[in-house]
């Protein structure tokens, strides 16, 4: 069984104007007065159980905490108060062009990350040639990945994400991946994905995906759940509240 | 100008429980964080390899030109230095100098290019809740292999110098090398998260280190300091706690003094707690400072 619990979740972070500063201007300056840092409250107090079954989707306006959210799940950022307690194994696609050693071949790549995906060298010995076939880039595994284009390192990294069978999948927007071809065999592995995963979440822009692939949402405004439903319903209320009309589909 | 608040837009709520200064709390957080690396030691071991093989591909040399550096450095020293500050007793000085390189290069290194582990691997750090130290372990355990090999060079001239050299002796540097990898590693930690937040750290490393070589019984033996009455300098030098623990033993052929064990495992005892108590700190933070 996989769960997601979150207990009235705080993420506060502070922002500063320069991100780094040396220890010499710290000293000189710091001394006599602070940095105009700014905390920022992205997410504020926010309530959220997920279950086997779920298929929950994110909407909100940028900056709404969406993105924030997820990454919170997947544990990359630390909930600053409140509790987080996760059961299952998590397969996050986002950010997954990052974190490829570029002077290391295609195929020590898919070994560093399946590593970093909690793989061992027995689990990944059946799976890296099923792995490699999808990427479609045959003998380009062999040069290192500095010399891949853009499109090339997102068709290995979406081969690699998606090559564990997740208990958790998080998605953030859809995946533009490669080229048509490559395109079309990606979107039915997520969906092959998603329909096995136990629990998805999906933060999206695009309404229509949220509706195809979700049958819960949850609206995010100011960093907190301004509306948790079913998919249809929580998409009229944003709907409607953005464009000040009930939507064509509810009215029908 | 008067003392300003930093305009805050909201409390800030206390930070996660569970990650207190108690010491007991530390302890098992540290276990937990250690097994969390276990975890993901293959993920650890093929970048160290890759860093090591990157590392030596770029040289035409390979392995060999790990060897060449401190042969080529000894050489010259032991021309220049020997007869100025080793006293013209080549063979006593030769392997001193060698041996205190590679423990030197070993801790030195460690600490400049630890210090940017976290800055580099930030595309892992976003994509995966690994245990931040796991990234500057993968430099202190590279510079290991490497420094490792300097130091079997450093021995080979030793015995080729001194054939009676006890074999006990290199039984006798084991405590010294495990203490000094801790050591180096929980450094490479603490620096490694001073640099995300300052960005001249590894600049002032650099100078820093230039400035304890010196200060260090390296080129030069203990005694031209004592001599001078400066044993204090070299009391406060934790450089010169692992020279003694390594270099001594195979120098002297005796085991380091119980007291000196004592003192080494205090010491990496202090700069682990420092490096967990650093960790446990500031993991919850340093990613929003990346």
């Amino acid at each position: 069984m996989a769960t997601i619990d979150l207990d009235d979740v705080h993420l506060t972070f502070t922002v500063h104007q320069q991100k780094r500063v040396s220890l010499k201007e710290y000293i000189v300056r710091g001394l006599f007065r602070r940095s105009s840092a700014m905390a920022v409250h992205a997410l504020a107090g926010l309530n959220l159980t997920v279950r086997d079954g779920d298929r929950l989707g994110i909407i909100g306006h940028n900056g709404a905490g969406k993105s924030t959210l997820l990454k919170l799940i997947a544990g990359i950022y630390p909930p600053t108060g409140g509790e987080r307690t996760i059961q299952g194994s998590i397969c996050s696609l986002f950010d997954i062009s990052l974190g490829f050693e570029p002077e290391a071949s295609g195929w020590d790549n898919i070994t560093y990350r399946a590593y970093l995906q909690g793989e061992s060298p027995a689990s990944l010995k059946g799976k890296i040639k099923a792995i490699a076939e999808f990427t479609e880039l045959g003998d380009f595994l062999n040069l290192p990945v500095r010399h891949y284009s853009a499109g090339m390192l997102m068709r290995l990294a979406f081969s690699i994400a998606t090559a564990i069978e997740p208990e958790i999948l998080l998605v953030d927007e859809v995946l533009a991946v490669g080229d048509l071809a490559f395109q079309k065999k990606a979107q039915a592995r997520m969906k092959e994905l998603m329909s096995s995963a136990r629990i998805m979440v999906l933060v999206a822009h695009d309404l229509g995906t949220i509706l195809n692939m979700c049958n819960r949402v949850i609206w995010m405004e100011h960093g907190v759940a301004r509306m948790d439903g079913p998919a249809e319903q929580v998409v009229n209320a944003y709907i409607t509240s953005v464009t000040g009309q009930p939507p064509i589909a509810a009215a029908a | 100008m008067g003392w300003k608040e930093p305009p805050r837009l909201v409390n800030l709520p206390p930070r996660d429980a569970g990650h207190g200064t108690a010491l007991p709390r530390l302890g098992s957080w540290m276990i937990q964080h250690l097994t969390a690396i276990w975890k993901f030691r293959h993920f650890l071991y093929a970048l160290v390899r890759l860093d090591l093989r990157l590392r030596y591909r770029r040289s035409i040399l390979g392995v060999g030109w790990s060897l060449l550096n401190p042969i080529a450095m000894t050489v010259v020293f032991a021309i220049v230095f020997s007869s100025l500050l080793g006293g013209g007793d080549i063979p006593r000085y030769v392997p001193h100098l060698l041996i205190g390189m590679a423990v030197w290069g070993f801790l030195r290194e460690c600490a400049v290019s630890g210090c940017k582990a976290l800055i580099a691997s930030e595309c892992y750090i976003r994509q995966s809740p690994l245990p931040y130290s796991i990234y500057p372990l993968r430099v202190v355990f590279g510079q290991a292999i490497h420094s490792a090999i300097a130091l079997v060079v450093a021995i080979g001239v030793t015995i080729v110098y001194k054939p009676d050299t006890s074999a006990l002796a290199f039984l006798y540097i084991v405590p010294g090398l495990i203490l000094g990898f801790i050591t180096a590693w929980a450094a490479a930690t603490i620096f490694a998260f001073i640099n995300v937040y300052f960005q001249d750290t590894s600049h002032l490393l650099e100078v820093g280190s230039q400035i304890v070589f010196f200060m260090s019984p390296i080129i030069y033996y203990s005694q031209n300091l004592t001599d001078k009455g400066m044993q204090w300098l070299l009391d406060i030098n934790p450089v010169q706690l692992f020279l003694e623990l390594i270099r001594a033993p195979i120098v002297t052929g005796q085991p380091p003094s119980g007291e000196l064990l004592l003192i080494g495992v205090g010491f990496t005892a202090l700069m682990a707690g420092l490096a967990a108590g650093t960790t446990a700190w500031l993991q919850k933070r340093v990613i929003f400072h990346l």
